[in-house]
This record gives structure tokens, C-alpha cells and sequence, in this order.
């Protein structure tokens, strides 16, 4: 017979189950009833569709890279961090945390007008030599877009490194050291092999996110640069006639974001006594970008 | 090796803590115990010797070079960490076999000596283990065998017991005291725990504000004290605040009491120093009980006699521990005596003058 703590945890639990279901659970049903909707061709039809694969393609080399650059200014940023006090932390964290509460698409217009043709940066950058047209190109290219998502990927690498950071006994740096290690080595050895979990955790959230961000390529690349959310936004914008073809990629997009995050999600439980406590959930590190 | 502090100074940028114009000296093999209050200035000397910091002024010295400018990394230190500083992502043996592989010796010795230093101290068969699997009396024991496998020129310990419980602390001083002595390397050992200090030390490095109050043997420093912080920090003491009114007699707020005072002029300001087991009790049971009779031992001496009322008895298993109250003053006396106490007898002899 169920008891009376249980019932009540099953009423608690009803309005984020119905949340779940409304939002997620019937959209996934419908998107996966669509894609299947002639019979699965949509499917033949993605995979024998060149721009897919390049919008594949594309988006494997942004959900790489921005998260590699993320990684190493992120964890340089989380270092210096942890080294300071907790009042100057709590600030630096409010300033970091900015980025996540702007939509794609301010973040995006802010690339425009700092770093565009007519930017500030690129107009300060032309006036000491520079050509304007490189300068302010580069930002609606495939690297400047990775450079942009890296905005929005910094602050969750952060979230993700600092906890560990903070919480690393320093002393193993100084032991290692008297008993003859470099600084370098010290790090190498002792604290880098410690924070592996993170780097794993802080690279497969970001790497989802690169991967799914579609409001910030819209803007600054509009289709011009082929990765899956734009070529899924072709697909219904433009032709607008093939609803399951659309369903599919998005299909695959959903299925590529969520194997990242579980093998992220696998790392992060698996940490126990071999790793730096103190790392937080991707999950707990996800905000909407 | 021997380790030397001349007129070493160091200054923190806040103002607070630091160490002022220390000088001591570290025998080969001795085992330096360094005692004083948090903020003494205790841990300073340790991150000096260890080449975390540098001096202001002065010179450290080991095996008689001076060693200002060479890094942590070049001064082979054996350094135990009050948190053990263990690696949490490598076995027990590999951290014990990580100093030597920085120093390039080859896969198959390390692990031998490895094993071996494991094996010293007790725990052989603990290497396959991770450090998070281990008690903290086992850290311990890891830490310190890490410390030595490479056979530093010192060994320097840093409040390692003061994480560990009551009993498993006495066991561990012995250890330490033992693997010490085998190495037979010179050590600094930095420690709150008066005693700790007492029971490991050959000789006691007594810090306070950062100055070197007293260097001495454990007995010494605890018999015969430079200071009244001195003998208030090592041990319980009764401290009392006189004035010398003859060679044999101070006057107190207890009244005139005998002791030697023939070193100290007339007038002169003084403390007085008794140590709680030298406070004998007069028992009220008249010989029934088995309590000593201090006037019966000495007959013909003159004796400063107490009575007073009973106000705190802390039984502390072999001992207890009493305060009798003797007019506005306290006197705090331990014996083995179990039976009704009301007054108390201190031989001159047992009365130390320290200055005021």
C-alpha cells in the first residue's frame, strides 16, 4: 500500500511531470511521428541530400572547436578565479553569467556592431592598417561564428570548472614540488589529471549547445555557412513542403545533443575518489542559449 | 644533513604574523619540535626552510649551504602536509613512486622501494588502494613513507597528527618518532600540541609572535621555563605575581612564600611557577587515606602550607585534577590521591621565580 510521504511526492511531482509532458515529451512524439510519416523515406531522403552531410559536417566543426576554445579560455578564467576570494568571485561570476541571460539573437546583432564591417573594433582595427573587408568578414565566417558561440560557451565552462577548482587542495601542487617537480609538471601530474572529469563534462555541454544553437548562425551567417539547425530552418523557411525531411534532421540534431549529454552526464557520476569533489551537473550548468 | 636559521625574518604585507631574527640549528638525525599558539609564526618557518617563501633577511643553511633563490623544487625536502596532500587520482604505491619518478629512476626499482617504504610503515599491502579508500591514521602512514623514499636531506612535518583522533595520535607519534630515528635524517616537525612536542622532541623550538623564546630539551623547557608564556603554554602551570622580599621568600596575594629567590634582588617583580603535581594535598582523613604527607617526608623544612576549599575535582583516570580556592586566589594541584582534600603544601624546592 503506498504511503501517505509517498502520495504526497507523487503530487509534488505532477505539475513538472505534466510540464515535461506538454513541452517535450508530445513535441518528441510528433517529431519522431512526422519523420516516420512516409514511412521512414524522409530518412532516405536527409541522408541522400549533399547539404545535410555538409550541414553535418559544418556543425561537427563548430561543436568542436568552439568548445576546444571555450575550454582553454574558460579553464585559464577558472583558475585565475578560484586563486581569488569568495566576495570577488561572487562578482566575477555575476559578470560571467551575463552572456546566458541574452537570447542568440542580441548576442549575435553585438558581434554585428562590434566586430561587422562598420564595427567598432574593425573600424579602430582599419584605422591602425588593418583591411576592414578581413577584419569585418571574419565574424560571418564558420570561425568567427564558433568565436561568437564561444561568448555564450565560456561562461558554462566556467560554471562547470570552477567548483573542483575551488575546492583542489593546493598542497598537492606544494608536495609535488618539494618532492622535485616543475610548476608545469606539478600542474601536468597532479592538478590536470584531477580536472579530466570537468573537461569532459564542460566540453560535451558545450559542445551540445555549439551543436544546437541556431538564433546567433541565423543572424550573423544567415544560411550562408551549412550546419544542421540552418539547414533545418531551410527546410521549413524556404521550401517549406518537406515537413518529415525537416522532422528527420531535427531527429538526428535531438539524438547527436543527447548521447553528448549523456556521456557527460555518464562522467560526472562516475568522478567519486578519483577526481577534485565539488564539480556540478551538466544538467545543474545548463542554461537555455 | 643539518638545517640552520641565522637571524632569519620574514614579514607579511598585512603587518600580522611573520617570524623576527630567528636562529636555531638542526642536528643530523635530531627530531626539532616547534611549538607555539596559531599565528606564532610556526608554519612560517616551515614554508621558509621549504622554499615556498624567501627571507627578508637572514640565511637558512642546509648541510651548510645557503639556500636563498633555489626553488622548492631543487632543496629535496621531505615535506609532510597537515591535510597529507595525497594524490587522489593514483594508487597508494604511486604516490609514494611519483618523487622518484621525477628523479628518472626506472619503473622496476621505484616500485621496489615503493613496496619497501610501504612496507616500513605497516602498510604493505595497501598499494593497490586509493588514497579516498584509506583512514586517515593509513594517510597518514602514506604520506610519510612518500616523504621519505627518496631520502631527502631533511624531513619536515607540518601538524601532520593534528587531523587524527586522541589515540591513534599517540600511536603515531611513536611511528614517526621511530621512522625518524631509522632514517636518522633531521627533522622539523611544526605542532601546536605542547604534548606532542613533549613526547617526540629531542629538543623544543618554543615560538611566540613570532621570536624564538626558548630552545631546549622537553624537560628542560618544562622544569625550568625563560617565561611566564613559556611555562603557561607548556603544560599547566600556576602563575603567581610576587615581589622578593628575601633571598628565601617572595610575598603573594597567597602571603610569603618560601622559595629560592637569592638570584633575584630585593623589590624585584617576579612570578612564581608551580606546576600542578608539585602541589601536594593534606588530607583530612589524618593517614586513613593513602595520600602523601609532604611534612612528614621533609621534617625541620620549611613548607608553604594551604588550606582552602574544594572547588573543581576533574577526574581524569590516573590523576585528578583540583582547584582549591585559598582566600581571592586558586590554586590548581593533580594527584593520585582519591580521598578529602582541604589544604595543600609546595616545597620550596618545587617553586620556580620567573621574571614578572
Amino acid at each position: 500500500m503506498m504511503g501517505r510521504r509517498a502520495h504526497i511526492l507523487l503530487w509534488l511531482a505532477l505539475p513538472a511531470t505534466v510540464f515535461l509532458a506538454v513541452f517535450f515529451i508530445l513535441p518528441l512524439i510528433f517529431v519522431v511521428g512526422d519523420s516516420l510519416s512516409d514511412g521512414g523515406a524522409a530518412f532516405g531522403r536527409v541522408a541522400a541530400d549533399p547539404i545535410f552531410w555538409s550541414g553535418l559536417r559544418g556543425s561537427m566543426a563548430i561543436g568542436i572547436s568552439a568548445p576546444l576554445f571555450s575550454l582553454v579560455i574558460g579553464y585559464f578564467v577558472s583558475l585565475h578565479m578560484a586563486r581569488k576570494s569568495e566576495r570577488f568571485r561572487a562578482a566575477m561570476m555575476f559578470v560571467i553569467s551575463l552572456p546566458l541571460t541574452f537570447s542568440g539573437l542580441v548576442i549575435a546583432y553585438g558581434f554585428i556592431l562590434t566586430f561587422g564591417r562598420a564595427g567598432f573594433v574593425t573600424t579602430l582595427l582599419a584605422k591602425l592598417g588593418a583591411d576592414p573587408a578581413v577584419i569585418g568578414g571574419f565574424i560571418f565566417s564558420p570561425l568567427g561564428l564558433g568565436f561568437a558561440y564561444s561568448y555564450y560557451l565560456i561562461p558554462r565552462v566556467v560554471m562547470i570548472l570552477l567548483p573542483p577548482l575551488i575546492n583542489f587542495d593546493h598542497s598537492q601542487i606544494l608536495a609535488a614540488k618539494s618532492m622535485g617537480a616543475s610548476g608545469f609538471r606539478a600542474h601536468f601530474d597532479i592538478l590536470l589529471p584531477q580536472l579530466v572529469p570537468g573537461f569532459i563534462s564542460a566540453f560535451c555541454l558545450t559542445s551540445a549547445v555549439a551543436f544546437g544553437a541556431y538564433g546567433t548562425a541565423l543572424a550573423l551567417v544567415g544560411t550562408q555557412v551549412n550546419i544542421l539547425p540552418l539547414v533545418l530552418y531551410s527546410k521549413i523557411a524556404e521550401t517549406g513542403n518537406d515537413l518529415p525531411a525537416a522532422s528527420a534532421i531535427s531527429v538526428v540534431l535531438m539524438s547527436i545533443c543527447i548521447l553528448v549529454i549523456t556521456v557527460a552526464e555518464t562522467v560526472t557520476a562516475r568522478k567519486g575518489s578519483r577526481s577534485a569533489k565539488g564539480g556540478k551537473s551538466v544538467q545543474s550548468a545548463m542554461v537555455a542559449g | 644533513m643539518t638545517i640552520r636559521f641565522d637571524n632569519v625574518t620574514y614579514r607579511y604585507a598585512t603587518g600580522k604574523g611573520g617570524l623576527s631574527d630567528i636562529s636555531l640549528e638542526v642536528g643530523k638525525g635530531e627530531l626539532l619540535v616547534v611549538i607555539g599558539p596559531s599565528g606564532s609564526g610556526k608554519s612560517t618557518l616551515l614554508k621558509l626552510l621549504a622554499g615556498f617563501m624567501e627571507p627578508q633577511a637572514g640565511r637558512i643553511l642546509i648541510a651548510g649551504q645557503d639556500i636563498r633563490g633555489v626553488s622548492a623544487q631543487h632543496r629535496d625536502l621531505g615535506i609532510v602536509f597537515q591535510s597529507y596532500a595525497l594524490f587522489p587520482h593514483m594508487t597508494v604505491l604511486e604516490n609514494i613512486a611519483y618523487p622518484l619518478k621525477l628523479r628518472r629512476v626506472g619503473r622496476d626499482e621505484r616500485i621496489e622501494r615503493a613496496r619497501n617504504a610501504l612496507r616500513e610503515v605497516g602498510l604493505a599491502n595497501a598499494g593497490d588502494r586509493l588514497p579516498g579508500t584509506l583512514s586517515g591514521g593509513q594517510q597518514q602512514r602514506v604520506a610519510l613513507a612518500r616523504a621519505l623514499v627518496y631520502k631527502p636531506k631533511a624531513l619536515l612535518l607540518d601538524e601532520p597528527l593534528s587531523a587524527l583522533d586522541a589515540g591513534l595520535r599517540t600511536d603515531m607519534r611513536d611511528l614517526i618518532t621511530h621512522i625518524q630515528r631509522a632514517a636518522n635524517i633531521a627533522t622539523i616537525h611544526v605542532t601546536h600540541d605542547q604534548e606532542e612536542a613533549l613526547s617526540m622532541a629531542d629538543r623544543i623550538a618554543m615560538i611566540h609572535e613570532g621570536r624564538l623564546l626558548q630552545l631546549a630539551p622537553p624537560r628542560e623547557l618544562y622544569d625550568a621555563p625563560v617565561d611566564t608564556t613559556v611555562a603557561a603554554f607548556v603544560g599547566k602551570a600556576n602563575l603567581w605575581p610576587g615581589r622578593v622580599v628575601s633571598p628565601t621568600l617572595v610575598a603573594t596575594a597567597f602571603g610569603n612564600i618560601e622559595c629560592v629567590a637569592s638570584a633575584w634582588q630585593i623589590g624585584a617583580a617576579v612570578t612564581l611557577l608551580i606546576r600542578p603535581e608539585a602541589v601536594m594535598p593534606i588530607t583530612d582523613d589524618d593517614g586513613q587515606g593513602k595520600g602523601p604527607r609532604q611534612e612528614d617526608k621533609q621534617p625541620g623544612r620549611p613548607i608553604n602550607r594551604f588550606n582552602g576549599t574544594l572547588t573543581q575535582d576533574r577526574f581524569l583516570g590516573a590523576v585528578r585534577r583540583y582547584d582549591l580556592v585559598v582566600g581571592d586566589g586558586v590554586i590548581t594541584g593533580e594527584t593520585g590521591y582519591r580521598g578529602i582534600i582541604s589544604g595543600v603544601t609546595i616545597s620550596p624546592d618545587d617553586v620556580r621565580v620567573l621574571p614578572a
